[in-house]
């Protein structure tokens, strides 16, 4: 007998009795493949706007110190928190600060783009697509990757924020902001339309693949949908954009459905002015924010998951080191990235010092690149992703040695 | 010297947003309570082999009258194709027909959506820009401490919003709206930029659409000099004392040459010079040389106090005594110190707006936006050199749109775009003679959680448009449950003030009492076209369920399935591609 029509009214009254009702039986967990790899977990959350490498991991003395305060008479950091005796942490980030002295979490700095662009669309897609100085790639570094180790997981990778370059066309990548939000509205009639579904996407195009891994991504996301999450260990994550995604990259991770890849964004950083003014400035309040979410988010997965992660925090290009006359920065070059996780030669800055004298710099202006980033995460692929093929990766790249940053797994 | 500020607290501006992102919370209510259907049985661990990225296959081609009307129109509201039909008795001659009439928007009778725009009752949107920033910026009459001071200034661009919805459903003039959007993406402002929201509506009105049809150079000038944008991109700041490179900056990459002809950070000398003694491309250098150029543009607004001869108007201000008087060179070109007024600006703009480079990238992205995501070259070529040509002409821009849109590239391609999210929503709303007045919170709000709220970009360069952006499962899930959210009526705001109904009941003819037969009926209505016969049958098992697709279907099932049949219609591929 076919149920009356639901008008609105009638629907927001019932929606937790009766529509959950039609339902309920169905509400019990997918069986999920155990993950098919020993690999880590990748995170990569990824600053855009280009964060202020200089205000982030300032240096704390000598000659460079003296450079860094008279060109930043207003936006210079002080109270630094101690990394090793030459650079410090910005104050706003004590609890990242409490990993790299338990070891988890390093450094590496005058990191980043081995290519001439000061333009944060050129910088991130070459960053992302791990191509520098090329935009056609069809695939992102992330996307060649997951291929190259051929993963039956079920949800091999998650983005929480829109459809990052690094995943250019990795179909299999599941995007959703929050599992709570992650369900067909539904009229009582959804299993039907799904089924309609199935048949119209079952085709070759991206809409179809996109449309298809849609639908599969409903069925996976499913147990979470009206679950409670309550973290482990005391964690508490902030009401704020980057760490309701972290939130839910936990709660991913954590469905042991075998999550190779996560790509978290966080933007904002283009700090051209009011970087740092009498109550913190811009930078401040997004340090705190970053420093809170990772933190808490760590500890989280510190309940039998660090172990098998590994955190990259990286963004487009650092800032100038001149200040500028509004109190902010104009777009740079050279940069800093974090590591965390359990894999994690911690408690180091990594990456050789250029210095910044006027003629150490970037076109006499920006701080130098003297570790490219495809360092970094080919030293990540080879120790603890399990690729040790990162020209496949990174194709025309050759890393110089190895920095150590990770150990092996 | 410290400049005093009065800008508005980020804070409060982060407390402004959430309180109206609240406001349209309402329709979520459900949301997270939804059973996400699907049969777990079905989800046994899948193995997922979709990981490689051939190129789409060729769509087959469709009818030239569902081209035009789903790439430069919202998508057919019903009848659409009928009058687009009885234009001329060649495809040809229709299009040449249609495009004409579209781009003479002053001539379309308009006064179904004219009756609507004077039924919303909009109260801020006819303000000039003066009254504007006197009314909701410098003189606020409430307590920065309470809503309703925000509420206040943030009402003319929430109007806005609510209004370009509104044009974009109901107007006649469909490609008007397309190209206002195209546009605001192209020049981006962010909405919740801090210094001047209110602004965004003459800055969308008195710009982008007073000159979208008409020359780029002014568009360009007008971009430049009004506050929205100068607060956006910093360049309010910029003085001689210390040029802020921001607004200079995207003035190349993303206005003008675009990222195809920046060569990086490079010594200027090394690029290669044309015929007329100008650099092919842009570097570093220029960009700090144009941003010296524009020091001085800046708004009256007297945000640092008692500066001389600055007032609180809100308009644009050209301030000499930030103005660096020197001597400067740009693409080659040397630009003398100790110019006339503003002149060192207008020869940035002149130099970049009659650019070939700049001619390639309009015209390039004008066909991503209106063929395809990567567009044939031979139509870019075309329109550059229409945009070259024309380049002082009042209607140069006109004319590099109707290049495009009559191009034969134009009538060749399908399916090489989908519908962006907002073009999926508005496109459902046309399809279903959807009604409404105010648009209630949660339109933009579903817009929001596919990935695109109006005029809420970000970073300054627009929206992606290329498919690749797009065809993912958050979005895509958003886009299928706006399709039941319009259907089923579930969108109306919580106090019932704004309503937003779609009666599919009432638009379906009544002898109509089989599932074949509603399926039939329904999807050419909202396709124009039919669907594969397995797609067709999916759509039939929907109605049908329990019966036969012959059966007779007793009332109360047709009342309850059809409005689910039609989600599914919208739901479809094919209602995606454009």
């Amino acid at each position: 007998m076919p149920a009356p029509r639901l008008s609105r009214r009638n629907f927001l009254q019932g929606c937790s009795a009766a529509i959950a009702g039609l339902a309920g039986a169905r509400l019990t967990n997918v069986a999920f493949a155990q993950s098919d790899s020993p690999a880590d977990t990748l995170v990569v959350v990824f600053l855009r706007g280009g964060w202020d490498a200089l205000n982030v991991v300032p240096p704390m003395e000598g000659d460079d110190r003296g450079y860094y305060e008279n060109a930043r008479p207003d936006i210079q950091i002080t109270n630094l928190l101690r990394l090793d005796d030459r650079f410090g942490f910005h104050p706003a980030l004590a609890p990242l600060h409490e990993l790299y002295q338990q070891g988890n979490m390093a450094v590496i700095h005058a990191v980043g783009l081995d290519y001439d662009t000061r333009s944060h669309f050129d910088a991130m897609e070459y960053i992302e697509l791990g191509t520098p100085g090329s935009k056609n790639a069809a695939s992102g570094w992330i996307t060649r990757y997951l291929q190259g180790t051929g993963t039956s997981a079920i949800l091999p990778a998650l983005s929480t924020s829109g459809a990052p370059s690094s995943l250019l066309n990795y179909v299999p990548t599941v995007n959703l902001n929050d599992p709570g939000d992650f369900s067909q509205w539904d009229n009582g009639l959804a299993q039907s339309q799904q089924a309609a579904l199935r048949q119209m996407y079952n085709g070759d195009t991206l809409l179809h693949r996109a449309g298809m891994r849609t639908l599969q991504s409903l069925d996976i996301v499913h147990p979470l949908v009206e679950q409670d999450y309550k973290p482990a260990n005391g964690a508490s994550y902030n009401d704020d954009e980057l760490s309701h995604q972290l939130k839910t990259v936990a709660r991913m991770i954590k469905l042991d459905a075998g999550l190779r890849v996560a790509t978290v964004d966080y933007g904002g950083w283009d700090t051209h002015e009011y970087e740092n003014d009498g109550n913190g400035g811009y930078i401040a309040e997004l340090l705190g924010n970053l420093a809170a979410g990772l933190s808490n988010f760590y500890l989280d997965l510190d309940s039998g998951y660090t172990d098998r992660l590994s955190v990259v925090v990286i963004s487009e290009f650092g800032r100038r080191l001149v200040q500028n006359e509004d109190y902010g920065t104009d777009h740079g070059h050279g940069n800093v990235m974090f590591a965390l996780g359990g894999g994690v030669n911690g408690g180091r800055v990594y990456g050789a010092w250029p210095g910044l004298r006027n003629d150490q710099l970037y076109d006499h202006a920006d701080l130098a690149v003297t570790t490219d980033y495809r360092q970094v995460l080919s030293e990540l692929l080879a120790r603890r992703l399990g690729n040790a093929d990162p020209a496949a990766v990174f194709p025309g790249y050759v890393p110089s040695g190895e920095l150590g940053i990770f150990h092996a797994s | 010297m410290v400049r005093q500020q009065t800008r508005i607290n980020r804070r409060d501006f982060l407390k402004l947003m959430g309180a109206f992102a609240g406001a349209s919370a309402v329709v979520t209510a459900c949301a997270p309570k939804q059973v996400p259907a699907a049969d777990p049985t079905r989800a046994a661990p899948l193995p997922v082999d979709m990981t490689g990225a051939p190129p789409d296959p060729i769509l087959p081609s469709v009818p030239l009258g569902i081209i035009a009307l789903n790439r430069l129109a919202y998508g057919p509201r019903p009848g659409d194709l009928e009058v687009f039909n009885a234009l001329g008795s060649t495809d040809e001659e229709r299009l040449r027909v249609y495009v004409a009439q579209q781009l003479a928007p002053d001539s379309i009778d308009d006064s179904e959506f004219e009756a609507r725009y004077a039924a919303a009752g909009f109260e801020t949107l006819h303000k000039t820009h003066e009254e504007l920033y006197y009314d909701h910026i410098a003189n606020n009459p409430y307590d920065s401490n309470d809503d309703t001071y925000w509420e206040w200034y943030s009402q003319p661009a929430r109007e806005l919003v609510d209004a370009t919805f509104l044009r974009a459903v109901y107007s006649k003039k469909q490609l008007v709206e397309v190209l206002a959007d195209f546009w605001h993406n192209h020049f981006n402002v962010y909405f919740w930029q801090d210094e001047g929201v209110p602004l965004l509506v003459s800055y969308h009105r008195d710009v982008l659409r007073k000159h979208m049809l008409g020359n780029f150079r002014q568009m360009l000038e007008a971009v430049a000099t009004h506050p929205s944008m100068l607060y956006y991109l910093n360049q309010n700041n910029s003085s001689d004392a210390g040029p802020n490179e921001n607004f200079a900056r995207e003035l190349f990459e993303l206005h003008t040459l675009g990222a195809e002809n920046y060569f990086g950070v490079r010594d200027p000398n090394t690029i290669p010079k044309d015929a007329n003694g100008i650099a092919i491309g842009y570097v570093d250098n220029d960009v700090y040389e144009a941003a010296r150029a524009f020091t001085g543009w800046r708004v009256d607004d007297d945000i640092y106090e008692y500066e001389d001869g600055v007032e609180k108007t809100g308009r644009f201000l050209y301030y000499k005594p930030w103005h660096d008087r020197f001597n400067k060179l740009i693409l080659g070109r040397y630009i003398p110190a100790d110019q006339p007024d503003m002149q060192d600006g207008r020869d940035v703009l002149d130099l970049l707006a009659n650019h070939p480079g700049t001619a390639r990238f309009i015209a390039r992205k004008l066909a991503r936006r209106f063929i395809a995501d990567v567009p044939p070259e031979s139509v870019v070529e075309a329109a550059a050199s229409v945009f070259l040509e024309y380049r002082n002409e009042p209607d140069q821009l006109k004319r590099v749109v109707e290049t495009i849109l009559l191009s034969p590239e134009f009538k060749q391609t399908w399916g090489a775009k989908i519908k962006r999210p907002i073009e999926a929503a508005i496109s459902m709303m046309r399809a279903l003679n959807t009604d409404f007045t105010r648009l209630p919170g949660g339109i933009p709000w579903m817009c929001s959680m596919m990935g695109q709220a109006l005029f809420e970009r970000r970073p300054p360069d627009g929206y992606p448009d290329v498919k690749e952006a797009w065809a993912n499962s958050m979005s895509l899930l958003y886009r299928w449950n706006f399709a039941v959210a319009i259907a089923e009526n579930w969108m109306d705001d919580e106090e019932q003030k704004r309503v937003i109904r779609t009666d599919i009941l009432g638009q379906t003819p009544a002898q109509l009492r089989t599932a074949e037969a509603l399926a039939d009926y329904w999807i050419p209505r909202i396709l124009n076209r039919p669907l594969s016969g397995p797609d067709r049958q999916a759509v039939i098992a929907v109605m049908a369920q329990e019966y036969d697709p012959r059966d007779e279907l007793p009332q109360d099932h047709i009342d309850w399935i059809l409005p689910a049949m039609v989600e599914v219609i919208l739901m479809s591929p094919d209602f995606q591609w454009k």
